[in-house]
């Protein structure tokens, strides 16, 4: 797979100045500049910048205008997400599924914008992400239920079990990362590389459909990755009444 | 307008002119990784439409039953889709892997 850094990253490398100098094995030594390299940092910092700027700028009045009563629309749906999910104090998770939801959804729609590339077209952004969505919800979980109570649910309804079950269990929670981030990694980069290819072979008729295309799974893919994530949290953190 | 489009149209067409024919292609064999790769690619995206078939057709019917649950139904018939397709989406990104 080649790296085509994005045209953001090529005009700040030109503005700035910066040298391009071969990167090693990297695209067979081909030179590139710091931020040409690592151009999905600079995405993810510009959705990141986005959403702040976003959140901030919008009047709360009490007479919703438009773009208020959309980000109410988007809160209220993640709150019912979670809410639905984890039936003890949801208000405390919020915040950080609110947080991914909005940044994978934004760095999705990032691959639809001319300049820009999407930072989850990256593995190591998904892996990133679905890694810090593994130590938020083993850390409530233990938070919840107390270290050695929430190792201890692996070893399986009987006791004796306990050596077979606890093995494949762990395993099944370490695959559970790869499976969250290669979901999200394999639709965003499939999508921008048939958007490539696709720009490539007619111009201006053809990647239309794509685009469409491209925006509503980019749409659906942060849903489902904000909805697996609050499904693990609430395995971790329910308590059998 | 109609002029207008029919010209767009045709100037779009032809930009494909600027594309070279490609010379004759050397045959990979059947044992290779990458032909491996994508065939499996092609098996995984067979079983994927059958799953994803029963899928939908169980989300009709459901809908078709209860159209007052159409809501509910359509999303867990997206978040199953979704699930369904990650697993073609393993076997591209080993086909991407696979120089």
């Amino acid at each position: 797979m080649e790296h085509h850094a994005s045209e953001l990253a090529k005009l700040l490398t030109n503005l700035l100045g910066l040298s391009r100098h071969a990167w090693g094995s990297f695209m067979d030594g081909a030179p590139m500049s710091f931020i040409e390299r690592y151009d999905y940092l600079l995405n993810a910092i510009l959705a990141a910048i986005t959403t702040m700027i976003i959140v901030s700028v919008v009047k709360k009045n009490r007479i919703p205008g438009p773009m208020q009563q959309v980000l109410e629309f988007v809160t209220t749906g993640i709150r019912s997400l979670v809410a639905d999910n984890i039936h003890h104090h949801p208000d405390k998770f919020m915040p950080f599924i609110g947080t991914l939801a909005l940044f994978v959804f934004l760095n999705n729609f990032f691959g639809l914008i001319p300049g820009l590339s999407p930072a989850t077209a990256n593995w190591n952004v998904t892996l990133a992400l679905a890694l810090l969505v593994f130590a938020y919800y083993n850390f409530h979980g233990m938070k919840e239920k107390g270290f050695f109570k929430y190792w201890a649910h692996f070893a399986g309804p009987v006791w004796w079990l306990a050596p077979l079950m606890f093995p494949l269990e762990i395993l099944g929670l370490l695959s559970r990362n790869l499976s969250h981030s290669l979901r999200l990694f394999g639709n965003i980069a499939g999508e921008h590389i048939v958007a490539g290819i696709f720009f490539g072979l007619l111009p201006i008729l053809l990647p239309v459909p794509l685009m469409v295309l491209g925006l509503f799974f980019g749409l659906i893919q942060a849903f489902v990755f904000t909805m697996l994530a609050t499904i693990y949290l609430s395995g971790a953190v329910a308590h059998d009444h | 307008m109609k002029k207008f489009l029919t010209t767009a149209f045709l100037f779009t067409l032809a930009t494909m002119a600027f594309a070279q024919a490609a010379g004759p292609v050397a045959a990979e064999s059947w044992t290779s990784g990458r032909f491996l790769a994508h065939l499996s690619l092609a098996i995984a995206a067979a079983g994927c439409g059958l799953g994803q078939g029963k899928a939908v057709s169980a989300a009709c019917e459901g809908i078709a039953r209860n159209p007052q649950a159409a809501g509910d139904i359509r999303t867990t018939m997206i978040i199953g889709l979704a699930l369904i397709e990650a697993l073609v989406i393993y076997a591209l990104v080993a086909a991407f892997a696979i120089k």
